[in-house]
């Protein structure tokens, strides 16, 4: 190299002595995984707050804990396993939020913190890290938890207001009045009592974050137009949800079961916020198809013949086992390439 | 509706200097042309130290193969002939010339003595050689050797003001102030390839350009105005031929080999100039710009100008500078020496401060989120060819296509994660290619080892 140590000055500002040298391109988009992240979250927040004005205050130490839970459970096991902490990038809080979105308003805390480490720990960190896992670490959390069923199962009637220290809620409650979630119902062919409206706005029983259908289909439209998703995932999850209940309904007539089943239960939380996440959902458009209706085919499959009232969660996680063979199956043609994108 | 292209992605403009006019820089002290500018063979000098040239006069000549020869930018005295390090590591010579500010034109330059209707394709070839013409995009590839190659194969001329890289504005500017020099060149292309008809394609972000050339043209039938979509890489040939014409152009094959021909703007004027007036390629559009310049600005610099000179002609620097870079922030050569002279591939000098480039200290992660498969416009799946690539796994990276990149740097552009996407595939096609000549140096050992025991 020129020896160049001195030190040149043009209109006043100075010349380092060495540039700094790197391949192109040297400029990037403004978007990062942190910021990325931090638009889930807010797209999750309205739900979120619904659940708080819906369940009572209760909740907010259920997403508290389950999102500190996550983070440290993230930096201690960084630590020990001398990783870089990355905790900054909010992917941590992002998956405790969604844990705690996942559970009834009257699950022990303590499950919270265990849920999230799960997910932190087993799902995430000893796989590799962000972007290594390879199914969704809160729903995989959410499944461990069922370990306890009945505290998983105990859905409190909308209005509960549970107060913000009523830290234990027994299961048998006496100040808790549980509730039969639509599902339940729909599972046994019959139409809940509960106005189509109630359903969408989310005046119903059902986990913290799932119950108001409206708020997360306009966290998911925000997210769609701020670009963190595509739309393919979660069309092709509702549409095929909505076309197999319209034409096969357990009960009822086609139109009013198929509402019924689209705003019931997990459903919008996980189309747009689940089967969505990046790691565990195909990269190409037409994976991306397959994938969503694949995922509604085994919801409704579960919902109709299966042990549990709702199959979201096992839907999107069966799924997500297949992203691999999904990418490579249909891996787009290469541009000027042959006709199978070989050339 | 405007022609593009699937993948790509819209990348900030930064078209700061769309309204800053030409100016002619002054005549610099000193310059220091390369004998090698572009590919092709290096030229030999033709100059002694001593030697008083003219502006325009050659310098540098090949002795056959690949090249072009290189002509003095200034009129003055030769200095030296420094072997200097270029942007890509190589040592080339460089001839030093003092200008004596006179700017004296060497007496043998004049115009073309035929009219162009009788003049054959051969001539324009010379002609084009002569002037020492290279692809003024960037690419820097000989012009004549390229309508060579291409003679009696191509039935689409494409003239490409895509400009489709942030900050960049030269081309438009040319469009704006000298929109005559790109059609008439264009119309000697269209002679020398015996076509009736060009394609003149302009990105929507260039809409006066596109206005002014529509007006000028709407007489002609000989060229036609295509706007194209702004969306990066447009202006890469192959997207843009798929764009014009629908053809896609395979990996490894020539433009010429699915009939199209792409000209730079630049590139067009510049024939015209050697045409018209015998003029050589001794100077270029160089946009000026970055958060470091004071004074942006459009100017036309005489090859071999330092950098320094050219970014003091701006009003100098605001900030000290972190990276300098000839061409656009996407596909452009990080300099690491400030005096690096301007060549005939220059299309901007980018000043960047350390906040505006600077690599954010982030963790790399691929999230898998498919955005660079989005935004691919070879359809690839760059994230797949980095994972094989950090592997070493250079089989699956070659199934995968990694031979088809054109290292436009959509991906790393996009990337959330700031996985450096482009640079390992990069890696890759690096070793690939390193893979392939051993293969191919050592069947050719092989079979030379076989001819000398047949002999025996």
């Amino acid at each position: 190299m020129k020896e160049s140590s001195t030190v040149t000055s043009v209109g006043g500002a100075e010349i380092p002595a060495l540039l700094s040298v790197s391949p192109s391109p040297h400029i990037h988009h403004p978007d990062t995984t942190r910021t990325v992240m931090l638009d889930v979250i807010f797209a999750l927040i309205p739900a979120a707050l619904w659940g708080v004005y819906i369940f009572g205050l209760r909740v907010l130490w259920v997403i508290l804990v389950s999102v500190v839970s996550a983070v440290l459970a993230e930096a201690i096991t960084q630590k020990l396993l001398r990783r870089p902490v990355t905790v900054a990038d909010c992917s941590a809080a992002l998956t405790g939020l969604l844990l705690a979105l996942n559970l009834p308003a009257t699950v022990p805390l303590w499950m919270c913190a265990i849920g999230s480490a799960f997910a932190i720990i087993v799902v995430k960190q000893l796989f590799g890290g962000i972007g290594k896992n390879f199914v969704n670490p809160a729903l995989a959390a959410r499944v461990f938890l069922f370990a306890w069923p009945e505290s998983m199962s105990f859905f409190t009637a909308p209005g509960a207001r549970l107060g913000l220290f009523d830290f234990s809620v027994k299961a048998d409650g006496v100040d808790v009045v549980s509730t039969a979630t639509p599902l339940a119902s729909l599972k046994t062919g019959i139409i809940p009592e509960v106005s189509i409206f109630d359903l969408a706005f989310g005046e119903v029983g059902g986990c913290i974050g799932e119950v108001s259908a409206i708020l997360l289909i306009a966290g998911g439209i925000y997210l769609l137009v701020r670009r963190v998703i595509t739309w393919h995932i979660p069309v092709a999850y509702l549409g095929t949800v909505a076309l197999v209940t319209f034409l096969f309904p357990q009960g009822g007539a086609g139109a009013t079961f198929m509402l019924m089943e689209l705003f019931s239960g997990g459903l919008m939380l996980g189309a747009f916020f689940m089967a969505t996440d990046y790691t565990t959902s195909p990269i190409t458009p037409a994976g991306r198809l397959i994938f969503g209706v694949g995922c509604g085919l085994l919801t409704v499959l579960i919902r109709y013949f299966g042990g549990y009232n709702e199959g979201v969660s096992f839907a999107i996680l069966i799924m997500n086992t297949l992203v691999w063979y999904l990418d490579r199956f249909t891996r787009p043609r290469v541009f000027g390439g042959g006709k199978n994108g070989k050339k | 509706m405007a022609y593009t292209f699937r993948g790509g992605s819209h990348v900030s403009e930064h078209k700061n200097t769309r309204r800053c006019q030409i100016q002619r820089l002054d005549p610099p002290a000193q310059v220091a042309i390369p004998l090698s500018q572009h590919i092709g063979a290096p030229c030999k000098s033709l100059v002694a130290v001593g030697d008083y040239v003219y502006r325009g006069q050659m310098i540098g000549n090949v002795e056959g193969g690949l090249g072009c020869p290189v002509h003095s930018s200034v009129s003055g005295t030769v200095k030296a002939l420094n072997p200097r390090t270029n942007a890509a590591g190589q040592q080339v010579t460089h001839v030093i010339i003092e200008s004596d500010g006179e700017m004296a034109l060497d007496p043998l330059i004049v115009p073309h003595e035929k009219k162009l209707t009788e003049t054959d394709p051969e001539e324009i070839v010379e002609i084009i050689r002569r002037a020492g013409i290279v692809g003024m995009g960037g690419a820097g590839f000989p012009t004549y050797a390229k309508i060579n190659s291409a003679l009696g194969r191509v039935d689409r001329l494409i003239v490409n003001c895509a400009e489709c890289e942030p900050y960049i504005t030269a081309n438009h500017r040319l469009l704006l102030e000298n929109p005559a020099a790109v059609i008439n060149g264009t119309k000697i292309l269209l002679r020398a390839f015996g076509l009736r008809q060009a394609d003149i394609a302009v990105e929507d972000n260039k809409l006066d350009a596109i206005n002014k050339l529509e007006a000028m043209l709407v007489d002609s039938r000989l060229m036609r105005v295509r706007v194209l979509k702004t969306k990066y890489p447009q202006g890469d040939e192959r997207q843009l031929i798929y764009a014009l014409t629908g053809r896609e152009l395979p990996a490894g094959k020539l433009p010429a080999d699915i009939g199209c021909v792409v000209f730079n703007a630049e590139t067009c004027a510049a024939i015209f100039s050697a045409f018209a007036y015998g003029m050589p390629s001794i100077e270029r559009i160089v946009t000026v710009d970055g958060d470091c310049v004071a004074e942006p600005k459009n100017l036309l610099v005489p090859i071999g100008t330092s950098c320094l000179e050219v970014l003091e002609a701006c009003g100098g620097l605001k900030h000290p500078p972190h990276k300098v870079i000839f061409g656009g922030p996407m596909m452009g050569a990080a300099q690491w020496d400030i005096e690096m002279p301007v060549t005939k591939g220059t299309s901007a000098i980018l000043a960047f401060s350390e906040k505006a480039v600077r690599d954010p200290k982030l963790p790399e992660v691929c999230l898998h989120c498919g955005r660079c498969v989005q935004n691919c416009p070879m359809h690839l799946m760059p994230n797949y060819l980095v994972q094989y690539a950090m592997k070493g796994r250079m089989e699956e990276a070659e199934e995968f296509g990694v031979m088809s990149c054109v290292g436009c740097g959509t991906c790393s552009y996009n990337c959330p994660g700031h996985m450096p996407i482009v640079q390992y595939i990069r890696v890759a096609k690096g070793a690939i290619n390193a893979r392939r000549a051993e293969a191919r140096a050592r069947a050719e050992a092989q079979n030379e080892s076989k001819e000398k025991e047949a002999a025996k």
